[in-house]
């Protein structure tokens, strides 16, 4: 009986690859993302937008545009209160920058200005090009380190020589620790600006309702809830009068973290076109132009050693290019900098971050948040360190890295802590011993990268929980509400193998409803990796509140204790004598009997134990828990073409307790290949401010013929604060893909890449130098 | 202009302007949204249907031009609760994140079956080459195909 109860992946779920529990309506097509609903009499908007990168906006007639044929509404800042939006207003709320539709003055090419609803696309886009608005253009500046001159064009009148953003982070001495060391070395790393590029393009249908002054807005989103309060905020409205849908979604990324005017714009046009319901959908080339990109970095390092490996001190500065307003800015500089004391015990830490301004599409969230950049720099950086001193750079890390039960220079407070194991894993698993240092014959190589993220980051509120709402019907039926937004991560699947784990009933019992603002509870959001360890720990509570409630009734009715009652594949039992008392489902019934008439409905909250971070210093322990990771890549240089081949990669992570290994191990291997992208050719071209390559022909992202070899090794460190030891994990793996394999290309053929992407031409210089360098 | 073709085994007539894409004609005038757009410019594969047993991108193909032709879309691969054993292995192998690319990605594979029915890691890798998925599953996506090959041998 336990044996089959074993194999099947539906009893006991956590820790077994069920099944997508959204996944048949998604192979069969059948199921509605956002842009496939059509509503009656819906109206197509498009936005307007400013051709300059840098204007003063003195005049905008809409007047022939209002003439022609099948336009049904146009708003503009006139139809606004003009309130701004942002997105880190609790920490950051000078920030806060951005118009639903700016009336003053552009920033960028494509800012927008305003909105046309029309019968068609066709009609809305025709439109917008009758609509006439007079410019005074003003000198531009697209570069972070020129805006920063004092004689560069001020973008915004509240800054000072374009930086948004100041983040100082100094702790001990570094003065005197780069003294005492035997080693010291500069760096200047750069890495390029990217995009997000899901396959859905950002897309939304906003309706209003006349008689009761309500907005529906359905939308393919991260932070559904975020976008009800932007909403409230901007619209002057109560929250209760905006619901907000999110559908199905076709990934997220980051990218579909935070507004865009377009999704005020589809609101005001349907309560300005008494209700009809207008659809915005980006096409591919605004996707790639207007929505939101990787911050390009400049980050400079200086760092000193002992010669038996310690750690002295790491300083530097970040240079951040922000495009033209701030968006999520302020908490990516902070990851940038800050993310390296979860890495590595480091005493001594001075790095001052600048968040820049310029006249360019506007830098945001994106997977990794600025951790890929950092992890680019820093990763390098430790090996050439390790390289200076003569030491294997396994066993420089060994040294320097973070460990369990530890609080960190700035206060963040680590318990499980597997990244001692996962270089030990990977290592083993890579052959590193037998490889390193022993394949240049070959032009073969192998490198390390190592990294830590957060789960849960309060980013717009001063806290960060999230609620789940378990109900379970007579018949029983189990419907769990989570405010959990899924983007395609699979967290409805997880959310749910959790609730039906611990009411101890089939997975198939679950109907999942998750991130509607009128029905689900709160959740901030999917980002920081937040939701299997923030909103999985809140269904946890849910489903025991629920068992409790079914138990109580149980041992009441049998004159039992009810703690010595529990739920386990469907039966209720009795843990001190072993035995069946009833079956799941008439438990429920008995619920539900004449003598009882109990509905049963559980709730559960969970808010991650943090303190807040002083940005002033960097101190603070902004996540409940904090993951970890290392990787190691093998390649192989072609002298002759500047071509790098990825042979294989290797990934040891500490992710608590896989709850879904299937989904973990699809996270893990696509952050690796994002990560590859991001390495080798992903690169967003800007010129005066225009996206150069708007397009997937120009934009290159991995393809099937791209992927190498990839082996994801789980390290199970059981968290204390995480549901069944969980923690999240979607985006570590991101993080040093970029160094591992510029430190594998350094131990195939001796050359140093600081720039991404490496690009054959970039390669091809690096070795040339180095000729001529041994000449 | 009237054309008829045959559509996941049905006959359709279509009244059309001429200037049709046959992916508007499947998700405008025959309300099958499961087709995706995602790129509409023949770089992506979301839209990918099978016409007359070859992969093609409905995007870029002129709805006129399929007259008389023979297409299978998403929606025609299952019969009633019954998965194609290519939808089964998707689902199985965890094929599916976002699920956006997956139509595209299951009628790419299925053209590669129906054509090649024991494809080898690289001719399944190479055929999918033309099927962007962002969430990056392509590992997932051939271990599904590989084992939806071996089901249906």
């Amino acid at each position: 009986m336990e044996d089959n109860r074993n194999i099947n992946i539906f009893l006991n779920p956590v820790g077994k690859n069920v099944p997508r529990i959204d996944g048949r309506g998604l192979v069969t097509g059948q199921t509605k993302f956002t842009y496939d609903i059509n509503l009656p009499n819906m109206l197509y908007g498009k936005m307007i937008r400013s051709p300059h990168p840098h204007a003063i906006i003195k005049n905008i007639d809409t007047s022939k545009a209002e003439k022609l044929t099948g336009v049904k509404a146009i708003v503009t800042a006139a139809d606004t209160h003009k309130i701004k939006f942002g997105s880190n207003e609790f920490f950051f709320p000078h920030t806060v920058d951005q118009m639903p539709f700016e009336s003053e003055k552009v920033r960028y090419i494509g800012d927008e200005i305003g909105a046309v609803a029309a019968i068609n696309e066709e009609t809305a886009v025709e439109a917008v090009k009758l609509i006439d608005v007079e410019y005074e253009i003003l000198p531009a500046v697209f570069d972070a380190q020129e805006a920063m001159k004092p004689s560069a064009p001020s973008i915004h009148s509240h800054v000072r020589n374009n930086i948004g953003l100041i983040l100082p982070v100094n702790f001990g001495n570094c003065e005197r620790a780069l003294r005492e060391s035997d080693y010291v070395r500069e760096d200047i790393f750069y890495s390029q600006s990217a995009v997000h590029a899901c396959m859905e393009p950002h897309v939304c249908i906003g309706q209003w309702e006349e008689f009761s002054k309500k907005i529906t807005l359905w939308i393919s989103h991260q932070a559904p809830f975020k976008v009800r309060e932007a909403l409230a905020k901007c619209l002057k409205m109560e929250l209760n009068n905006i619901r907000v849908i999110k559908m199905a979604s076709g990934g997220g990324f980051g990218g579909k973290l935070e507004m865009l005017p377009m999704d005020f714009a589809a609101c005001l046009l349907s309560k300005k076109a008494s209700g009809l319901p207008v659809k915005m959908c980006y096409t591919r080339e605004e996707e790639f132009s207007f929505s939101r990109r990787k911050h390009n970095m400049i980050y400079k390092l200086k760092s000193g050693v002992k010669k038996d490996g310690t750690l002295m001190a790491v300083t530097g500065e970040v240079i951040a290019d922000g495009g033209a307003y701030c968006s999520y800015g302020p908490t990516v500089l902070a990851a940038a900098t800050m993310r390296i004391f979860m890495v590595y015990n480091i005493k001594n830490l001075k790095i001052s971050g600048y968040r820049v301004y310029t006249n360019t599409p506007i830098s945001g969230a994106i997977r990794g948040f600025g951790g890929v950049q950092s992890g680019f720099s820093i990763e390098s950086h430790m090996d050439m360190l390790a390289d200076g001193i003569e030491m294997d750079p396994i066993e420089f890390r060994l040294k320097n890295i973070t460990g369990p039960n530890m609080v960190t220079t700035n206060k963040m407070i680590i318990s499980s802590n597997g990244l001692r194991e996962c270089i030990e894993k990977v290592t083993e698993a890579s052959g590193w011993k037998k490889k390193y240092r022993k394949q240049s014959n070959l032009c073969r190589g192998i490198g390390i990268g190592i990294a830590a993220d957060v789960m849960g980051s309060k980013m717009y509120k001063s806290h960060e929980s999230a609620g789940s709402i378990i109900k379970i019907e007579e018949d029983g039926s189990v419907y769990l509400f989570t405010g959990a937004a899924d983007t395609g991560q699979g967290s409805n699947t997880v959310l749910s193998q959790i609730a039906a784990h611990e009411l101890g009933v089939d997975f198939n019992r679950i109907k999942c409803t998750s991130a509607d603002t009128e029905i689900t509870p709160f959740d901030t959001g999917s980002f920081a990796s937040r939701v299997t360890f923030i909103s999985g720990n809140a269904t946890l509570n849910a489903a025991k509140d629920a068992k409790k409630q079914i138990l109580e009734i149980v041992a009441d009715e049998h004159k039992l204790d009810a703690e010595i009652l529990d739920i386990q594949a469907e039966e209720v039992i009795n843990k001190d004598s072993g035995s069946v008392v009833m079956s799941f489902s008439k438990a429920l019934e008995l619920c539900y009997s004449f003598n009882y008439g109990k509905q049963i409905i559980g709730r559960g909250s969970y808010n991650p134990k943090t303190t807040p971070i002083d940005f002033r210093t960097g101190e603070g322990n902004v996540s409940g828990s904090y993951g970890f990771e290392a990787q190691v890549a093998e390649v192989e240089v072609n002298k002759d073409t500047g071509e790098i081949s990825v042979l294989k990669l290797w990934d040891a992570h500490d992710i608590g307790k896989a709850i879904n290994p299937q989904s973990v191990e699809g996270q893990i291997e696509g952050s690796l290949i994002m990560g590859l992208g991001y390495t080798f050719f992903e690169d967003l071209k800007m010129q005066n401010g225009k996206v150069m390559n708007s397009n997937f022909t120009n934009y290159k992202v991995p393809r099937s013929v791209n992927i190498p070899k990839m082996e994801s090794i789980f390290i199970e460190t059981k968290d204390p604060q995480g549901p069944y030891g969980a923690k999240g994990m979607g985006e570590a793996a991101l993080l040093p893909t970029a160094a591992a394999i510029a430190n594998a290309v350094f131990d195939a053929v001796g050359i140093r890449l600081k720039e991404l992407p490496f690009t054959p031409d970039k390669v091809i210089k690096a070795l040339k130098e180095q000729e001529l360098n041994d000449i | 202009m009237r054309i008829k073709l045959t559509l996941n085994s049905k006959q359709q007539e279509l009244d059309l302007n001429g200037n049709e894409t046959l992916l508007e004609v499947i998700r405008d005038h025959l309300k099958l949204t499961g087709t995706k757009s995602s790129c509409d410019e023949a770089e992506c594969g979301s839209c990918t249907v099978i016409i007359n047993g070859r992969s093609a991108l409905s995007c870029i193909t002129m709805a006129c031009d399929c007259d008389g032709a023979s297409v299978e879309t998403i929606e025609g691969l299952s019969s009633g609760d019954e998965l194609h054993p290519i939808q089964q292995a998707f689902l199985d192998k965890g094929a599916v994140q976002c699920g956006f690319c997956t139509p595209g990605m299951i009628m790419s594979s299925k053209a590669l079956l129906d054509n090649n029915p024991k494809p080898s890691h690289e001719e399944i890798k190479r055929s999918l080459d033309g099927n962007l998925c962002r969430c990056a599953c392509y590992q997932k996506i051939f271990e599904a195909v590989d084992t939806a090959a071996k089901k249906m041998a």
